[in-house]
């Protein structure tokens, strides 16, 4: 009920949805906001800045030549090391980099070998040093590339991400093909309340929010508060303020008021052991939050808590996917809900990624 | 009577003043030969162009006009260069548009050898006995295909019959322009006309007759994969890359390097490029199979002669949505390329590559270059169905279902060309035979023979699958 009050709310024109987005968060006594949360500005990922920094062709060469002999340095040591990217693969994220930043960047790429005595301007969206600094990041601190260029393509949306929130992975876009298969099954879905827990970038739910029916509904919750204002600002750039609400808190908390009214549940939760942690890809170990990865002892802590809740917070027939850390998690979980909550569920199954981990584990609240 | 004309035909390209000399000697006097053109422009008239009657009229008039004197030779061209008339016409511009004439000619030969005209006669009285069956509307949608049938072979057969007539319109102002001892340019004007039309319509022809395949007018997608032989082969398919880059650019087609392996020391491993623009497809699509690569390699420290193979894959470039195949899921095995490892959270890798083979017949796809996995999946999804088609067409199946994934291997890992870079310089292309010595052309793009070559080649097999001409 009080999700359709603030969806009228959110009518409003677009030039005070900035306001909107921060005051959103508030109404919702429930769960714990401190204040500075609030005051999170999310980034603007590279891509979206406006072309303001002037530059020559030959001083972006100097740069990119400089970026290249960076990566070749790396050869496979990274790979070695941790399973971290090898130099093909950093100079695909260099490409990347220079699409994301280079008003015209195929004139730049399709002619490498041009002299570099070009003095003709580019416009670029970041300055020059803030290009040599984030390459540098890339490569000697192994900052995430999606940090670097403040974007993720994720199915057919590039989500803004930043320090502080989880990466979506390629493995989750699958979530949104399972939740698609089941309302394309049973229509009442398509029109229902989902929830994503522990959202992160937003990405489930807007992932979900665009197969859904006109008056299907998201609520994405995390705990951390950039999160929150990431996931907002992703909501909003891809205009579903009226469709996914953002609420800051833990778990099914921010959730109560539609407790048992909720026809789909999904998460991508902390499921990484905590003793793996230390031995992670840098790009992860060292820079992703902790929050995000570590799900206790044996990592299944959160995963435990969302299969217990999901009891009460689905409605009868309502679908629930949640992702876990492969084939051991899985199993346990499949086992725990056939044993532990005996009649709460039926169909639960496990669901393989393109890997061929068993990755998911499915299931509809009984009837 | 006839021996004028072979003659005459036979001798053609000996230079003018023997040919003359020769023309001369052998006919039997002007009225003969009027009679020989008369006889062969009853078959012609209703497709001769208007402009060409007041000429014929005015060839027969000059010929009545001519005295009989057979010893009058053209052995010096300023002969000619006297007449006042030739003001416009030089003997040069004669001798260019002879040479012309004779390259319409040897065309016109050409083209109708490859359209099987003895093949085209058979299905034309066969679907004319078929047409005048008594139990013709017994079955009404049959009989409608048997009637376009008969009307696309004789509209087939009546354009080859035209072309050959024009031609030898052309063919006989020039002759007579070399018997009657004067040149005129209204005359030439014509044959020159005809020469220049005949030339358009051919060319219309050949590329509707070569580049009919349902596809062929699309865009293409090129793979380039080097095959086994490390450094050596990776450097050949890179050469092969530009190559295909350079060919396409000289069309004014749009290119676009969606992908690219770099290879560990030099050259790549492999390489996607979209060529966009009409016919791409049609033009590349028999440059699908094994090149193969003879060379001193630059790799290679003792210099030694080395082998490298580079496969390439061509494929029609599909609007996304224009491809109504349904596959379905069971039949598709879909792997994403992560190496390796516990994925997911512990894992952050801009790594999405998508493989997806299609199990019945083994033909599979890789997309990298997208920066989410879902958008690898759709584009490699519409590469795979774009090669099932391509596939489906050349084994002249009408589902994807009926494709016998046997062949497939081992049709298009086929190798169809040589670049032999030492001991001798020669690029020959195996199905064709043709081949040329100016390897360092073909590198830079000048692939056009080679095409050019294949398609005519692939044409009269597909006119004539039993080998006859």
């Amino acid at each position: 009920m009080r999700l359709t009050k603030l969806s009228e709310r959110r009518l409003r024109p677009a030039c005070v949805s900035k306001k909107m987005k921060l005051s959103f968060i508030r109404p919702i006594s429930c769960c714990s906001v401190s204040s500075p949360a609030t005051s999170v500005k999310p980034q603007k990922p590279i891509f979206l800045r406006p072309p303001t920094f002037k530059t020559t062709i030959s001083d972006l060469q100097k740069w990119h030549h400089w970026a290249k002999s960076l990566i070749s340095s790396v050869g496979s040591t990274f790979l070695e090391l941790d399973n971290g990217p090898d130099s093909e693969l950093l100079l695909r994220e260099l490409n990347w980099l220079v699409e994301d930043a280079i008003e015209t960047p195929k004139s730049f790429l399709q002619q490498p070998h041009k002299n570099y005595n070009d003095n003709s301007s580019v416009a670029v969206r970041a300055s020059l040093e803030q290009l040599y600094m984030l390459w540098k990041r890339r490569v000697e601190e192994r900052m995430p590339f999606q940090y670097v260029v403040g974007c993720e393509h994720w199915r057919d949306l590039v989500l803004s991400v930043q320090e502080g929130v989880l990466i979506p992975r390629p493995e989750t876009e699958l979530i949104v093909d399972l939740v698609d298969d089941a309302i394309k099954e049973n229509g009442e879905l398509r029109e229902g309340l989902w929830a994503d827990l522990g959202t992160g970038s937003g990405a489930l739910a807007i992932g979900i929010a665009r197969i859904l029916g006109t008056s299907g509904r998201v609520v994405a919750t995390d705990l951390s508060p950039v999160a929150t204002a990431v996931a907002s600002y992703n909501v909003q750039r891809y205009d579903l303020e009226e469709k996914v609400h953002v609420k800051q808190g833990s778990w099914f908390e921010p959730l109560r008021d539609n407790e048992g009214e909720f026809v789909g549940l999904v998460s991508n939760p902390p499921y990484i052991p905590s003793k793996d942690i230390g031995g992670l890809q840098a790009e992860v170990g060292r820079h992703e939050p902790r929050l995000a990865l570590d799900g206790g002892a044996s990592g299944m802590n959160d995963l435990i808590h969302l299969c217990d809740g999901a009891v009460s917070m689905l409605r009868p027939g309502g679908f629930f996917a949640f992702e876990t850390n492969g084939d051991e998690q899985s199993k346990f979980l499949v086992h725990y809900i056939e044993t532990k909550k005996q009649g709460n569920f039926s169909k639960v199954k496990m669901v393989s990624d393109f890997a061929g981990i068993k990755r998911f584990i499915t299931g509809f609240r009984g009837r | 009577m006839e021996t004028v004309v072979q003659s005459s035909v036979g001798i053609y390209s000996k230079p003018f003043h023997s040919l003359a000399r020769k023309l001369i000697k052998a006919s039997s006097g002007p009225i003969t030969r009027v009679t020989e053109m008369d006889r062969r422009r009853g078959g012609i008239s209703l497709l001769t162009s208007h402009s060409f009657f007041p000429a014929i009229r005015r060839i027969r008039a000059m010929h009545k006009s001519i005295t009989s004197s057979p010893t009058v030779s053209f052995a010096t061209p300023e002969v000619g260069v006297t007449n006042t008339e030739t003001r416009e016409w030089a003997m040069q511009d004669f001798y260019t548009l002879r040479k012309d004439v004779e390259t319409v000619l040897e065309r016109v030969q050409e083209i109708r050898a490859a359209a099987g005209l003895k093949q085209l006669q058979e299905d034309l009285a066969a679907l004319e006995a078929a047409a005048a069956d008594r139990s013709l509307w017994d079955d009404r949608a049959k009989a409608q295909e048997t009637l376009q049938a008969l009307t696309d072979c004789k509209d087939k057969l009546k354009l080859l019959r035209d072309f050959k007539t024009q031609a030898d319109d052309a063919e006989t102002i020039i002759k007579l322009t070399e018997e009657m001892d004067s040149i005129d340019s209204v005359f030439l004007q014509e044959a020159s006309g005809i020469i220049k039309e005949l030339n358009k319509a051919l060319d219309r022809f050949e590329l509707t007759q070569l580049l009919s395949g349902p596809y062929d007018k699309e865009g293409a997608v090129i793979t380039i994969t080097a095959g086994a032989g490390g450094t050596d082969a990776q450097d050949w398919a890179d050469m092969l890359l530009r190559m295909y880059v350079r060919w396409a650019e000289k069309q004014r087609y749009k290119t676009k390097v969606v992908e690219k392996s770099v290879g560990e020391e030099a050259g790549i491993k492999s390489a996607t490029v979209e060529i966009d623009g009409r016919y791409a497809y049609g033009y590349l699509s028999g440059e699908k199979g094994t090149h193969r690569i003879v060379r001193q390699s630059p790799f290679n420290s003792k210099g030694l002669r080395q082998t490298s193979f580079t496969g390439i894959e061509v494929m029609p470039l599909l609007p996304e949505d224009s491809t109504n195949v349904e596959i379905p899921e069971e039949d598709l095995d879909i792997s994403f390329t992560r190496a390796g490892g516990k994925g997911g959270q512990n894992v952050n890798k801009v790594e999405t590559a998508v493989r997806i083979t299609h199990i019945p017949t083994g033909v599979a796809v890789r997309c990298t270059e997208e920066r989410s996995q879902l958008a690898n999946k759709i584009k490699a999804l519409s590469r795979l169905k774009a090669k099932l088609l391509v596939i489906a067409e050349e084994q002249r199946a009408s589902e994807i279902k009926q494709i016998r994934g046997d062949t497939v291997k081992a049709e298009w890992g086929q190798q169809i060309r040589n670049y032999v870079f030492h001991p001798y310089k020669l690029v020959k292309d195996v199905r064709t035979a043709y081949e040329t010595c100016d390897i360092t052309s073909v590198m830079d793009g000048e692939l056009d023979p080679f095409i050019k070559a294949y398609l005519k080649h692939k044409y009269s097999l597909a006119a004539n699958p039993s080998g006859l001409t």
